[in-house]
């Protein structure tokens, strides 16, 4: 069976890196990218199974990207994990229509557990 | 003798009788003699002056004065002796004793058939007393407008204190009438609020600069609470005035109810919070990015220590384990005191929401207790839970509640390994109370355990922490319309009882 692919945006190398780390150790493959100005064109190319992304990025925040995301044609369905250490990250995911939202800082198996039920 | 003569003496004795009587001092100078010599004196005359009549007879009247020869009565005296005139004057004069007597003294010409001057007749009557009333009542004439002109000094001068006073804070303050026109404006009033005294004095407040004072609250405040709730504190106003833009008021009206010419006057003060309001939101959005900032690397680390833990080798000591086990507990504390510190912070803001929703409260204790049972094996924890009741709260809230209750409860009773655990009605609200036997908290700090940032004294030491656990459970218990509080003894333990009221069902 062919892994699945997982892109994760965030600003922040050192999540990028763990986050990164924790998925290739549960087999999936893995694509990461820290600025958010170039994320819509890379999943466009790439089309991942899933997107992992922070909320507050520089330029362009996590909601603002899923709205684009939910109005793109070929990305409308992308299932979207919204990752936030802010607390009032879970109503902004909910409210941009995020598939489910994870708080900072995570635990490996709530992750990986979160990204199976929203793959099923 | 002759019967005429006779007659005669009968009557001279029956004067000098009738004088003798006379309650004035009565005397007679010859003048035909030189020096104008005394011929007689009454009784009552050697009694005013108290020489006998026989140092009196043949001296001039003016003995009486002694040394005291200035007195300008002495001049009226010479000249109607001189003119024949009568004169009527009050005079220092002498005793024998030395002793001053005032005396009002008349004189009276007597003249022959041709006119000339024969005799005076002196009368004199010792109004000492009377000058000495007069003096007094001048005296205490004087003293009473000496005390008034003081007392106005004094009233104007705590006028002009109370006014330097008012003129001085920094505050605004305005005076109305019953009309709300305006009787006095200090100068912060006039300088924050960019107006000018001539067009703020008389004005109706209202009416103030151009209308912009034209406020529907401040009007409500005025016009409908302050005639029933007198006074109002803390009535906050938010504006948008045309020229200095929008403003944040605290205002405190109090209308005068004592009786008195300040009656229905109505005190405003004024205080402008705008920039209050600002540097607070400025200091949440400030505690809002540092916590976002602080919890990003935690995360970081946090993730590397699960993968250390994932990938550790099958044979790795039992130390090497519980050695990144302990990271993850700090890590995870770390993270919690970030987290406390924005609650605190929102929580003092009144930023903090409460997303109410139905609850059983019973379900609620056993799920937290469960959990913290798992994180503290060595407690064994006695739960008396009955009372079937929903609240309508933040379940999560709550949840931290009891959380933080219960692992203060197992903080401060090192040693000890029991903690009681029980829920019950009371009347329309459920009552929690859980229960420690550990140190105990002494009288004084009782009540000041819930202030923010307050730690007891000695515990700081033994027990390090921020001080604001206890805090944000008090406000959260607040914000649901219940109460926390503790009972304790020092040495014995201590128990901590929150109510929240029941949802009612219907």
């Amino acid at each position: 069976m062919k892994s699945k692919k997982i892109m994760i945006c965030d600003d922040d190398p050192g999540i990028l890196e763990v986050l990164e780390m924790m998925l290739e150790i549960e087999g999936y493959t893995v694509f990461t990218e820290s600025n958010s100005t170039n994320l819509i064109k890379k999943i466009t190319t790439i089309l991942p199974d899933l997107l992992l992304m922070d909320l507050w990025m520089p330029v362009l925040s996590g909601d603002q990207l899923l709205h684009t995301i939910r109005s793109t044609k070929e990305l409308e369905d992308l299932p979207v994990i919204i990752l936030s250490a802010s607390v009032d990250g879970n109503d902004i995911a909910t409210n941009a229509g995020a598939n489910a939202f994870i708080a900072k800082p995570f635990d490996m198996d709530d992750i990986t557990l979160k990204i199976e039920k929203v793959l099923l | 003798m002759t019967s005429e003569t006779i007659n005669d003496n009968l009557n001279n004795n029956i004067y000098l009788q009738a004088l003798n009587s006379a309650k004035s001092g009565i005397i007679i100078t010859d003048n035909r003699q030189p020096d104008n010599p005394i011929i007689y004196c009454n009784k009552a005359f050697e009694n005013i002056s108290g020489y006998p009549q026989n140092k009196i007879i043949g001296h001039n009247c003016r003995f009486l004065q002694a040394q005291d020869r200035s007195q300008p009565e002495r001049q009226i005296i010479k000249d109607a002796v001189l003119n024949g005139k009568e004169c009527k004057v009050e005079i220092r004069n002498y005793k024998k004793n030395g002793n001053l007597f005032w005396n009002e003294l008349t004189i009276s010409p007597v003249k022959d058939s041709e006119n000339n001057i024969t005799h005076f007749i002196g009368v004199q009557n010792d109004i000492t007393d009377r000058k000495k009333f007069e003096n007094e009542l001048r005296e205490e004439k004087a003293s009473v407008q000496k005390k008034i002109e003081q007392r106005t000094k004094e009233l104007i001068d705590k006028e002009a204190f109370l006014s330097s006073i008012i003129q001085t804070v920094r505050e605004s303050l305005l005076v109305l009438d019953a009309d709300y026109r305006v009787l006095s404006a200090n100068s912060h009033f006039l300088s924050s609020f960019k107006e000018a005294s001539e067009d703020t004095v008389g004005k109706i407040l209202f009416e103030l600069g151009n209308h912009q004072w034209d406020i529907e609250a401040l009007k409500t405040l005025l016009t409908k609470i302050l005639p029933t709730n007198n006074p109002v504190i803390d009535f906050e106003v938010t504006h948008d005035f045309p020229h200095i833009g929008k403003k944040i008021m605290l205002l405190n009206a109090y209308r005068i109810e004592f009786e008195g010419q300040y009656k229905d006057r109505i005190l405003i003060a004024i205080e402008d919070i705008t920039d209050k309001k600002e540097i607070d939101r400025r200091k949440d959005d400030f505690l809002s990015i540092a916590s976002h900032e602080l919890k990003t690397p935690l995360t970081t680390i946090k993730g590397f220590v699960q993968l250390l833990k994932r990938m550790a080798p099958a044979e790795s000591s039992e130390k090497f384990l519980v050695t990144l086990d302990k990271v993850s507990i700090y890590v995870d504390r770390l993270n919690n005191l970030i987290s406390e510190l924005l609650d605190t912070s929102k929580i003092q803001s009144g930023n903090i929401e409460i997303h109410k929703e139905p609850f059983e409260i019973d379900k609620l204790l056993r799920d937290t207790i469960e959990n913290l049972s798992l994180a503290t094996p060595q407690y064994s924890i006695s739960i008396n839970i009955n009372t079937n009741a929903t609240i309508l709260g933040d379940e999560l809230q709550i949840s931290q509640v009891i959380n933080n209750l219960v692992s203060n409860a197992v903080k401060y009773s090192p040693g000890q390994n029991k903690i009681d655990i029980s829920c019950h009605k009371v009347g329309s609200f459920i009552k929690v109370s859980i229960t420690d036997y550990g140190m105990g908290i002494i009288q004084q700090d009782q009540s000041k355990i819930f202030d923010r940032f307050y730690r007891a004294r000695d515990i700081q030491k033994k027990f390090p922490g921020m001080g604001i656990g206890l805090y944000i459970c008090h406000e959260i218990i607040a914000n649901h319309d219940g109460t926390l509080w503790v009972e304790s003894e020092i040495g014995k333990g201590s128990t901590f009882n929150f109510t929240l009221p029941i949802m009612n069902k219907q």
